[in-house]
């Protein structure tokens, strides 16, 4: 196992630092107009914008570039943002930004598992059955329907009905709920989805007639056997969601004014924020990285029949 | 396992009963339910005597105030809330009559080269905390302002106008910049920094007096120390020693207006609270602006129905789902917009048809009299089109001459206002007489031949090199500008005819000034441009053959003798009338086509109108602002306006 975990950690590294150095490097591949608002590259002439981009160091050699981004990143200094938010420390903005989302993240995270289990019992124990079907409703509606309009629909009409407020604030915890709800109704869906199909894939086995056979109710088998294996498959997915809890959601944070990460490496790439992207871009890539890897330790770990070596 | 989804069942019919409630707007929230005789019947005297008003108000802000260091951020937000936090030496009267500010008198010599400013005394700088730092402004600051501009690696934006304007900046700049390259050994960085004294046109008289000299006439300083966030005062000592962190939040700045700001949580809120120790503390009316951030126009709206924003824009569509409501009578027109929308054309692309066509004038007109432009502006505006209409490149009401005449009624702006651009027949005629001298009898464009056009990274094109001329419009993907590009694409179309013109539309998600304009990847393209201050150079000396404007690379060698003579004129109506004639030069050869205002839509506010100063160049000021507990209704406005109207001509006559 610890020879398993080495090779993949150093695997890991391998890929980040392939994927880190590729995005660093189109990034100099930009246009230097680019670095300038619409406003500034009309107003300013070509010698003072070049004289800005000297002075930041953009007009040297890439090499030169990433040398000295490596050399701040080990003494712990992530640079400053260039254009998004400029001159504001990157550390500063991920430490203002990254709790928001992750908060959100993670309860959605919770909300979409348990209710997303929930609804997938309540479909099995109701298969073809109004439980079934509500719940078949349900995922259909969220996957169908294009999510602004059901979004806007919550934000604007739901929040009326429940006195709820339109916009997120830190201090109003109400301002909670509807964000959160709305983050997690699609891993509702997703979640209810495949457990319903896994569960009734199980339901199907051999061991499963056996055990009825035995005598132990319908109940006890989906509880005591059932339900344990259709869990496993689901459990690789739940460390993915890492980087969906820190990534945050464009649309939820725009609809509801969430000052997170959402949408943040979007603007940055079209700001030609090189310092930012690089950032978010080399956190993305470990978090996704680690993601994967805890997601097979995880399976490893619940079910013992998985095996991550020869001869384990 | 019964349980549980009995639970949730239980759950969703709660909710589903809940949602069957419903809730009306506040009574105090609607609008026109508060006065004690009917609108009509009131006068202005009556509607602004009748209220109470509160001191706290709330706004939004849609995009996010990514620093508030007004030397080095382009933004326009960060000149709303710099504008409130950081007075300059005049700010404009309620009228839009510069009144004295951080500075209680200036003079200036007989050709307006040189302006000296007598600075208030007793002000102090506070900080986020609006507590007293002890550190006065003085003259000495508007000079540092200059210093620190003035050298590159403080990395200003939008230098231009000031670094050519003050005497010597221009030269200290590019010193300071040569010696940074290392182009420039005969000195060290540090002898050049101590040659601003001497060499730069801003000087500290005395600790209250500062002088600007400047490189040419400038009658209108005043409006440009209005606009320019550059010629705002800094305590620079303590900007330097914050080094790279200077403004890029409210606890690394200092502040010397109407408010400090005393929260600010980044892309959230702002919160701005009144300066204790303000100079003018007794026209600072509300006490606190909460600004949050609402990045979702349809959800501000319901915001201010709710009561929680005092004010809201209001764009067509929701106009249109407004009327009806108890919410339609509170919709007011927004008022003025400097900027001008026009279309470009690409006078160097890489499309060998267009370029063919663009350089001959008849085609340029052919284009710019197949607009309808009153069903461009309808789609703004749908009840009263007209007053977005502009034809001009500057906008009407903002320069003066010494006469009080409109820069835009000079006879020969007069006359491009008053022209009906809608003209198809002569657009087609227009066309017709660009053909017959382009293409030969068989409709084969003269000298070029079919090609790819290479407009990557927004596409590639093949023309034939035969009529209909293909014509690239570069829009971006947002749904307005897609409606109004197909609006002109049917327009253009059916005024010329498709047998002679093909025009394409392009929604590139990528759209930036950088991929699309900058590089000429384009044909036409839409676009916007502001009068800066009150004088025509601020923009027609950037649309010359080498001018920074000049995004469609043509060349006018008329129009640029014209922008010569008017900055080298000995007075100022002779420099309006010689900027006027450039102005129309371009216009009527149709090298750009102006052809509406950016004005947009409508707004509600629980705010009393015409209360605060005009400020026509710079950012909304709250100095004076009345916010009521209940929306302003149009009848309100309207009697206000006409009162408002009266009292400003009076004023500026008296100016």
């Amino acid at each position: 196992m610890r020879k398993y975990i080495l090779s993949r950690i150093l695997r890991s590294l391998i890929t980040v630092a392939i994927v880190f150095v590729a995005v660093f490097m189109l990034l100099r591949l930009m246009p230097l107009s680019g670095y300038f608002p619409q406003e500034i590259l009309k107003e300013t002439d070509e010698a003072t914008r070049m004289t800005y981009l000297r002075n930041q160091g953009l007009l040297d050699h890439p090499l030169l570039q990433l040398w000295r981004f490596l050399q701040r990143l080990f003494q712990g200094d992530l640079g400053r943002s260039l254009t998004v938010y400029p001159k504001v420390p990157i550390s500063t903005l991920l430490k203002e930004k990254i709790p928001v989302t992750a908060a959100f993240g993670f309860a959605s995270m919770v909300t979409g598992i348990v209710l997303g289990i929930a609804l997938g019992l309540l479909m099995v124990r109701y298969k073809d059955k109004w439980g079934d079907r509500a719940g078949t409703v349900y995922i259909l509606l969220v996957r169908a329907i294009p999510s602004l309009i059901y979004l806007f629909f919550i934000q604007v009409w739901v929040s009326k009905w429940f006195h709820l407020p339109l916009v997120f604030y830190k201090n109003r915890p109400s301002s909670w709920i509807l964000p959160t709800i709305c983050l997690s109704l699609g891993s509702i869906a997703y979640y209810a989805l495949w457990l319903r199909r896994f569960m009734v894939d199980e339901e199907n086995r051999d061991y499963v007639k056996f055990a009825q056979v035995k005598g132990l109710s319908k109940k006890e088998v989906l509880r005591r056997h059932v339900f344990k294996n259709a869990v496993i498959p689901l459990t690789v997915y739940i460390p993915t969601d890492l980087l969906f809890i820190i990534s945050g959601s464009l649309i939820i944070e725009t609809l509801y004014a969430i000052p997170g990460t959402g949408g943040l490496l979007t603007s940055a790439i079209k700001a030609q924020d090189n310092n930012l992207v690089q950032v978010i871009v080399l956190m993305y890539a470990v978090l996704s990285v680690v993601g994967v890897f805890l997601g097979d330790l995880l399976v490893a770990f619940v079910d013992p029949r998985i095996k991550l070596t020869e001869g384990e | 396992m019964k349980r549980l989804p009995a639970l949730l069942l239980a759950m969703v019919m709660v909710f589903s009963l809940a949602a069957c409630q419903s809730q009306k707007p506040p009574a105090s929230n609607t609008p026109g339910n508060d006065p004690n005789k009917p609108v009509s019947e009131q006068s202005a005297d009556d509607i602004l005597s009748t209220k109470e008003y509160l001191k706290t108000y709330k706004t939004s802000f849609s995009s996010s105030y990514a620093s508030f260091n007004y030397f080095s951020t382009a933004y326009a937000t960060v000149r709303s809330i710099v504008a409130n936090c950081i007075d300059g030496l005049v700010e404009p009267d309620i009228y839009g009559v510069y009144i004295p500010s951080l500075a209680e008198k200036w003079e200036h010599n007989e050709d307006q080269t040189v302006w000296t400013f007598y600075i208030r005394k007793g002000v102090n700088w506070v900080d986020h905390t609006g507590a007293d730092t002890g550190l006065s402004v003085t003259a000495q600051d508007f000079v540092d302002g200059i210093r620190y501009i003035g050298d590159p690696l403080n990395g200003a934006y939008s230098l231009r106008v000031v670094r050519n304007l003050i005497e010597g900046l221009y030269d200290y700049y590019w010193d300071l910049d040569d010696i940074d390259c290392g182009d420039k050994t005969d000195m060290t960085r540090e002898q050049a920094l101590a040659r601003f004294n001497d060499m730069v046109g801003v000087k500290a008289l005395d600790e209250y007096t500062v002088q600007y000299t400047l490189t040419s006439s400038a009658p209108y300083f005043l409006s440009l120390i209005e606009s320019s966030m550059l010629l705002l005062p800094v305590e620079y000592d303590y900007a330097v020693a914050q080094g790279e962190d200077f403004a890029v939040d409210n606890e690394h700045m200092l502040y010397c207006g109407g408010y400090y700001i005393s929260h600010f949580e980044r892309d959230k809120a702002i919160t701005l609270s009144k300066n204790p120790l303000y100079w003018d503390l007794e026209h600072i009316t509300v006490d606190t602006v909460e600004y949050q951030m609402i990045p979702e126009g349809t959800t501000s709206l319901e915001m201010f129905k709710r009561g929680e924003v005092d004010s809201v824009s209001v764009e067509a569509e929701e106009y249109l789902t407004l009327q009806g409501t108890e919410w339609a009578n509170g919709l007011i027109p927004t008022e003025r917009s400097l900027s001008t929308n026009y279309l470009w054309l690409d006078f160097a692309g890489a499309n060998p048809e267009f370029n063919t066509f663009v350089q001959n004038e008849n085609f340029r007109k052919a284009l710019q009299y197949s607009l309808d432009r009153v069903a461009i502006a309808s789609l703004r505006d749908p009840v009263n089109p007209q007053r977005i209409l502009r034809g001009t490149i500057n906008a009407e009401d903002c320069i003066y001459d010494s006469n009080g005449m409109d820069y835009t009624d000079y006879p020969v702006l007069k006359a491009i206002k008053e022209t009906d651009y809608n003209n198809p027949k002569l657009a087609r005629q227009y066309m017709e007489t660009a053909v017959s001298e382009l293409c030969d009898e068989e409709g084969n464009i003269k000298g070029i031949s079919a090609t790819q056009v290479d407009y990557l990274p927004v596409g590639t094109f093949s023309v034939d090199a035969k009529l209909p001329v293909t014509v690239i419009y570069v829009g971006t993907d947002d749904e307005n500008e897609i409606v109004m590009a197909q609006l002109m694409k049917s327009m253009v179309e059916e005024a010329i005819g498709k047998d002679l013109i093909d025009f394409q539309i392009v929604c590139f998600s990528g759209w930036t000034y950088g991929t699309v304009a900058d590089p000429l990847n384009y044909d036409i393209y839409f676009d916007s441009l502001s009068t800066g201050y009150a004088d025509p150079s601020g923009l027609l000396t950037r649309m010359t053959t080498d001018g920074a404007e000049n995004v469609g690379c043509y060349t006018v060698p008329e129009y640029d003798e014209l922008v010569d003579r008017a900055m080298e004129a000995d007075t100022f109506e002779k420099r309006l009338a010689y900027f006027a004639e450039a102005e129309a030069y371009l216009c009527n050869g149709a090298y750009v086509i102006p052809f509406i205002s950016s004005l947009r839509g409508y707004y509600m506010t629980n705010c009393m109108p015409f209360t605060s100063p005009l400020t026509l160049y710079g950012n909304s000021k709250f100095k004076g602002t009345l916010v009521m507990d209940r929306p302003l209704t149009l009848a309100e406005y309207n009697t206000l306006d006409a009162a408002y109207e009266l009292a400003r001509a009076e004023a500026l006559k008296a100016d």
